[in-house]
């Protein structure tokens, strides 16, 4: 232990001098001493490799600029999975710390926490803001979904529960469906360009007509990477409606927002991608019927048009003849009315002399041959007397 | 005065013709008479004429019965 170690200085005289290691020790075991406590920065200068034992960053205050060096062990740093970049805000918890080789002074951190929910609250907001000032969220951005895809593409978590949700929905529902899954990180730094991939990769495989992105429930800041503003463009950008899946009663990460349509679970999207095919079925069935039934009653129309033409075509030549007869029948009459016979009839008579008719009795003189014509018979006579 | 007339429409003309001018009275007694019983031809030939038709129409209704129950003839097999 440094604190135990006993500094000894070299006696020239009466100066006492002490070695650069010594020195280094000494300073090293009094900061020791110091307690360990929390220090608030902005994260800069973040420098990781794998073949490290250390990561290394400077934490530089926002308002002074005031630097300060902290290192941590690389498996205590990744196995807090923070996804750190520069210039986010961060408590770190540790104690000063001098590498006494090179009689570097720094911060050693033992743990590190982003500094609280408020802060990214604040910074998605105005995200959201950035980005509905665009228009990203528009309505009439929103592309409606096919009836029926031709295929479907679905980006999960490779073992997720929503993954398993989402496809026994659409099988449940329209089991002919063909569903493309793209499995990927759904959490952590690496998850937004990951999907991001997925969705091109989806998008340039033939056939695919609507991607889903679907994860289950997490905490605030799994959601995170659903809320990336390289994620909400990228669906803003893409060729496809995307349903999304993701969100959360309370938070909303960005992608709920810009996707054309927005599913508030796994289950929920397999509802919006495909149509229920037994009701799709018993819609057509009903459809097909009223077809019947409509051919049906103008079948029946047309028969009773038919019989009713036939039954006037029958009447037409009755109905011309007894026009005809009628007005035959009206000249006949009239005929009879005018007959010179139905004179007779009444008891006139025609005088006829030498085949010329008698109109006055001064054309005969007694003596005279006549002939008579009564309305029934006739007789021939001489005339005895002229008035 | 006993020429056959082409067609019944020519005998109900002549007919109707022969009616106008007896009723407007300026024929001779002699020629009215001989227009009347030339009217009576003309009456008897078109009544012929219309019974015969008649006749016709009736048979002709008759076979197209027999032959082709429409109600039964055009309504489709379900």
């Amino acid at each position: 232990m440094l604190t135990a170690m006993k500094i000894e200085a070299i006696d020239y005289g009466e100066r006492k001098v002490y070695t650069v290691a010594a020195f280094n020790r000494g300073i090293a075991s009094w900061l020791a001493r110091l307690p360990t406590v929390w220090v608030e920065g902005e994260v800069t200068e973040l420098r990781r490799q794998d073949r490290w034992q250390t990561v290394f960053f400077t934490l530089k205050d926002p308002a002074s600029g005031a630097c300060l060096g902290v290192t941590i062990g690389r498996g205590q740093f990744d196995g807090l999975r923070l996804d750190l970049s520069d210039g986010e805000r961060v408590h770190v918890y540790g104690r000063p710390e001098l590498f006494e080789q090179r009689g570097d002074f720094r911060f050693r951190a033992l743990t590190i926490e982003r500094f609280g929910l408020g802060a990214h609250l604040a910074a998605l907001e105005r995200l959201k803001k950035k980005l509905a000032a665009e228009g990203l969220f528009a309505a009439e951005r929103k592309r409606s979904l096919p009836l029926v895809p031709e295929r479907i593409g679905l980006v999960t978590g490779n073992d997720a529960a929503a993954k398993r949700d989402v496809l026994a929905g659409i099988t449940a529902r329209f089991p002919p469906a063909r569903v493309l899954v793209a499995e990927t990180y759904v959490q952590g730094p690496r998850a937004a360009p990951a999907i991001i991939d997925a969705i091109r990769h989806l998008c340039a495989a033939p056939g695919v007509e609507v991607i889903v992105i679907a994860r289950g429930g997490g905490s605030f800041e799994d959601l995170l990477p659903f809320s990336d503003e390289r994620l909400v463009r990228a669906i803003a950008d893409c060729a496809v409606p995307i349903v999304s899946a993701v969100g959360h009663e309370q938070d909303t990460p960005l992608c709920d927002l810009v996707a054309d349509v927005r599913a508030s679970t796994p289950t929920a999207a397999a509802r919006v991608v495909v149509p229920d095919l037994g009701e799709l079925l018993q819609g057509l069935e009903t459809r097909r019927s009223a077809l019947e039934t409509g051919t049906r009653r103008l079948l029946d129309r047309d028969v009773r048009r038919l019989g009713q033409a036939q039954e006037r075509l029958r009447r037409g030549p009755a109905l011309l003849l007894e026009r005809r007869r009628a007005r035959l029948e009206q000249a006949g009459g009239r005929l009879r009315a005018l007959s010179p016979r139905a004179t007779l009839e009444r008891g006139y008579a025609i005088v006829r002399a030498q085949n010329e008719i008698v109109r006055a009795s001064s054309r005969l003189a007694p003596g005279d041959e006549v002939d008579v014509e009564l309305g029934d018979g006739a007789f021939s006579g001489e005339v005895k007397e002229t008035r | 005065m006993t020429e056959t007339p082409a067609t019944f429409e020519a005998a109900q003309r002549e007919l109707e013709h022969i009616v106008e001018r007896l009723e407007r009275g300026d024929a001779t007694l002699d020629d009215a008479l001989a227009l009347w019983q030339r009217g009576e031809e003309l009456y008897r030939f078109c009544r012929e004429k219309l019974d015969s038709a008649q006749g016709e129409i009736e048979e002709l209704a008759k076979r197209a019965e027999s032959a082709v129950p429409p109600e039964t003839a055009s309504r489709p097999g379900v």
